[in-house]
């Protein structure tokens, strides 16, 4: 048998058994989840109604950059950095970037008389089935998600962010159009 | 049929059986493997004798085929007897996404109290199509998956004025989910039950939701008898451990219950989890068994 043979018979039992064995030295173990394992993946569209109760959903947010805030009123640091998202949403309404703060599983009437007692501007989407919090797997509240303008997240936060921190997740995408 | 094609062919249905009944301990279990490994031996050294007494070269390739199906098939089964894990189930909330290492990421399908799951799970993975998973068995490379049915329960929270409240399970797979899987057991009066927790961090209560079959509820619960549907039972707390009137109430059928200062309502439906077990890889089964089955057809042809 020719040396060339006997090389390419080792190299297809190599070959072989890498694809048998390779698979079981890495267990199937799920990976730690949190809004940031879902950058790069296109953002769920669910129809939801706003806490006027007009239907909203993302598809009518095409080509803008979407600032969605998962929040409700039952969590300080979410009352927290409320002033700090209508400081974003006026400091780039010229910008086509939009926040919207998506109220976790409250009523319509309890989500308004809280955005009204802060003064907040931007629309405030009702998740009362909390969907939004389930496919984002939201590890706590509040929750960032940053939508670019084809829908696809690409930063997501756990936990309340200061106008700094907003700003300087928002202006690349800013600059890149 | 000799010695030699015996042993072989034994391998190669042995590991084509491993994959048709995957899941089955005796796959990981030490003399099974030990006798999988000694058949390949046979084989190959069978093999060795029959290739030096054959008459023609196309006998000598038939020979070969045979032992190097039988090394591969072989190879396939014990490494999947010996380095595979143990089957596990992942239990995923409704629009959860698990990502397993070495298999890809499981989407459970959303679901809510108003539209029950509606689609399965899908296994996505990179350079491959997403794969539906049902109850029947999907081959995904070395692991086998398939769904099961499990009962969880859809809950909603009001606070007595009728205000939806948030619900979270900082204990859970999901944070923001009003889905209790109904992972934990607990014994109540000899019966094991499924249990699960949740929180209403607006009205400061934790609330434990025990499920019972029908049968189960009758048996169970004082004055139960009528019930025809599955129930659950909540026990609620206040976050600050004050003492809560009216604090066990029981839903059955989803009718809403008023207990411990809230309102809630419990609905116990079907949600799929995704259970995945260790197979022989099935394209190295595929070919060794090809190779075994070409290579006795071809000694029979040649008259060997």
């Amino acid at each position: 048998m020719s040396r060339y043979l006997l090389w390419s018979i080792a190299a297809v039992a190599l070959g072989i058994a890498f694809l048998v064995l390779e698979p079981f030295f890495v267990s199937p173990a799920p990976r730690s989840g949190g809004p940031a394992s879902l950058v790069g993946e296109a953002a769920p569209v669910f129809p939801l109604r706003d806490d006027r109760g007009f239907a909203v959903s993302l598809d009518g947010y095409h080509g803008r950059i979407v600032v969605m805030n998962l929040w409700a009123s039952w969590c300080p640091p979410c009352r927290a950095e409320m002033p700090d998202l209508q400081r974003l949403a006026q400091a780039h309404e010229r910008d086509g970037i939009a926040i919207v703060g998506v109220n976790e599983g409250e009523s319509p009437q309890r989500a308004a008389a809280f955005a009204d007692s802060l003064g907040i501007s931007f629309p405030i989407w009702i998740d009362s089935a909390q969907r939004y919090g389930r496919t984002y797997a939201a590890l706590g509240l509040p929750t960032t998600v940053i939508l670019n303008r084809r829908g696809v997240i690409v930063r997501a936060f756990d936990g309340a962010l200061t106008f700094v921190q907003m700003e300087s997740a928002v202006r690349p995408l800013v600059l890149m159009h | 049929m000799n010695l030699f094609c015996t042993a072989a062919l034994t391998v190669a249905a042995a590991v084509v059986v491993e994959i048709a009944l995957a899941g089955q301990p005796v796959y990981h279990a030490g003399w099974y493997n030990v006798v999988l490994v000694a058949l390949v031996v046979v084989a190959i050294v069978a093999a060795r004798r029959q290739f030096f007494r054959a008459s023609c070269v196309r006998a000598r390739f038939a020979i070969v085929a045979i032992a190097a199906g039988a090394a591969i098939a072989g190879l396939a089964g014990a490494a999947s007897g010996l380095f595979a894990p143990d089957s596990q189930t992942f239990v995923g909330a409704p629009g959860q996404r698990i990502s397993v290492e070495e298999l890809g990421v499981l989407a459970f399908p959303l679901a809510s109290t108003d539209a029950p799951a509606s689609g399965s799970v899908t296994l996505e993975r990179a350079l491959h199509a997403p794969m539906e998973l049902r109850q029947r068995r999907s081959d995904a490379g070395n692991f086998i998956l398939r769904t099961i049915p499990r009962s969880v329960v859809y809950v909603e929270a009001r606070d007595l004025r009728g205000s939806r409240l948030t619900i979270t399970q900082p204990a859970g797979s999901a944070f923001l989910s009003p889905v209790l899987l109904m992972e934990h057991r607990q014994t109540i009066a000899g019966v094991d039950l499924p249990y699960d927790s949740f929180n209403v961090p607006a009205a400061r209560r934790i609330v434990k939701a025990v499920m019972f079959t029908p049968g189960q509820a009758a048996m169970l619960l004082h004055g139960a008898s009528k019930i025809a549907e599955a129930a659950v039972l909540f026990a609620v707390d206040d976050e600050n451990e004050r003492p809560l009137s009216n604090a066990i109430a029981l839903s059955a059928g989803g009718r809403a219950v008023r207990v411990g200062g809230l309102s809630l309502r419990a609905t116990v439906e079907s949600y799929p989890a995704v259970e995945v077990v260790a197979a022989p890889n099935t394209l190295a089964t595929a070919l060794g068994t090809a190779l075994v089955l070409g290579g006795i057809v071809g000694l029979i042809l040649l008259g060997g």
